[in-house]
């Protein structure tokens, strides 16, 4: 399975990647969890003591491009196996989380790790072996550049404001004309049944997941606690597990 | 006072960027609200309702198409694309992604 999270900022796609790369991983899959937002988070979702450990400059190497323009690729004798090997956190439950790091200083400071990273997403292409989970920035920025682009199943989180629900019309806009063959909506801290048909209404997407505004969220916020640490019991969990059952059972079926 | 608010997603820079604008304004500053954010939602929390933001033509998708020429002073620009809210905030979007095309936004 192959999965990427985008929306709005604070609609939760870190909390439900998190809780869902766990929950993936439970089941027995190889689950590699990718964080490529440069102010990270997903790390406390997974439960990972180590919220920095982003992609080093050692990882890549230059070398001239066919139009003598300098470029970087993943130093010889690295590849996307190897990479993930290397520079992978091991997360509870034995979810591998790769993180393309913090935003360090001015923009070329950041381009050792933006094409090491980019260049495992590019060996993801030929490396089936692995159950993806993604969980991209907020807004349109990296999804319009293809960071999500190692993902069959695009999953728009959405929460029932006007905000999170006009940017994921825009997402959904920007899924569809893009390469993932299936774009679909979670809607997320939903108080009421109305809700979800709201996010389906305005965003035009089908919600395949909804999970339920949980206080226990709001407490690992504060805490730094994963969700799944602090309560496993809670609602948003479940909500989660049936997502990941009915993508599962999806998966199946396509097969 | 010129001021930028930044964040992590979902930390409330939106939010506060809109009170302090209408807070400004209405204490007779003449004050411009700029939404850099590619995923631009400031007019909403500015109370500009939800088709005018949406009715609002980035800067720079202006300038890229060939409308305006690149000369344009910033208060040209604020005045040609920027459009007036509650409290007297004009509001501008300087460059919003809305459909994937090449080029760097």
């Amino acid at each position: 399975m192959r999965v990427a999270f985008v929306g709005k900022g604070g609609a939760g796609k870190s909390s439900i990647a998190g809780v869902f790369a766990r929950l993936l991983a439970r089941r027995g899959g190889r689950v590699l969890a990718l964080d490529s937002d440069p102010m990270p988070g997903l790390a406390y979702s997974l439960g990972v003591p180590s919220a920095d450990a982003g992609m080093p400059a050692e990882a890549v190497e230059e070398y001239d491009g066919p139009d003598g323009r300098q470029r970087y690729r993943l130093k010889s004798g690295l590849d996307t196996a190897s990479a993930i090997e290397r520079y992978a956190t091991i997360s509870p439950d034995g979810v591998r989380l790769l993180q393309l790091g913090k935003a360090r200083g001015v923009k070329g400071e950041n381009s050792y790790s933006h094409n090491a990273f980019q260049g495992i997403i590019d060996g993801l292409a030929d490396d089936d072996s692995w159950d993806v989970v993604g969980d991209l920035p907020g807004g349109t920025r990296q999804p319009f550049f293809g960071w999500g682009r190692y993902a069959r199943t695009v999953l728009v989180v959405v929460e029932p404001t006007p905000a999170s629900l006009l940017s994921g019309r825009r997402l959904a806009r920007l899924a569809q004309q893009l390469s993932a063959p299936r774009v679909a909506a979670i809607a997320n801290k939903i108080r009421e049944p109305s809700d979800v048909a709201l996010v389906e209404r305005r965003t035009g997407l089908q919600v395949i997941g909804q999970v339920p505004y949980d206080d226990s969220q709001g407490d690992a916020d504060r805490h730094g606690l994963a969700l799944l640490d602090l309560n496993s019991q809670a609602p948003m969990v479940a909500a989660i597990e049936t997502l990941v059952s009915s993508l599962t059972a999806a998966e199946i079926a396509v097969r | 006072m010129k001021v930028a608010v930044v964040g992590k997603g979902g930390s409330g820079k939106t939010t506060t960027a809109a009170v302090l604008a209408r807070t400004l304004a209405r204490q007779g500053v003449q004050t411009i609200a700029l939404d850099c954010d590619t995923n631009p939602n400031l007019g909403l929390s500015l109370g500009f309702g939800e088709e005018r933001t949406e009715s609002l033509i980035a800067m720079r998708d202006a300038v890229d198409d060939g409308d305006e020429e690149h000369a344009s002073s910033a208060d040209e620009l604020i005045e040609r694309f920027g459009i007036d809210g509650p409290d007297g905030v004009r509001l501008a979007v300087v460059s919003a992604i809305q459909n994937p095309e090449p080029g760097c936004p």
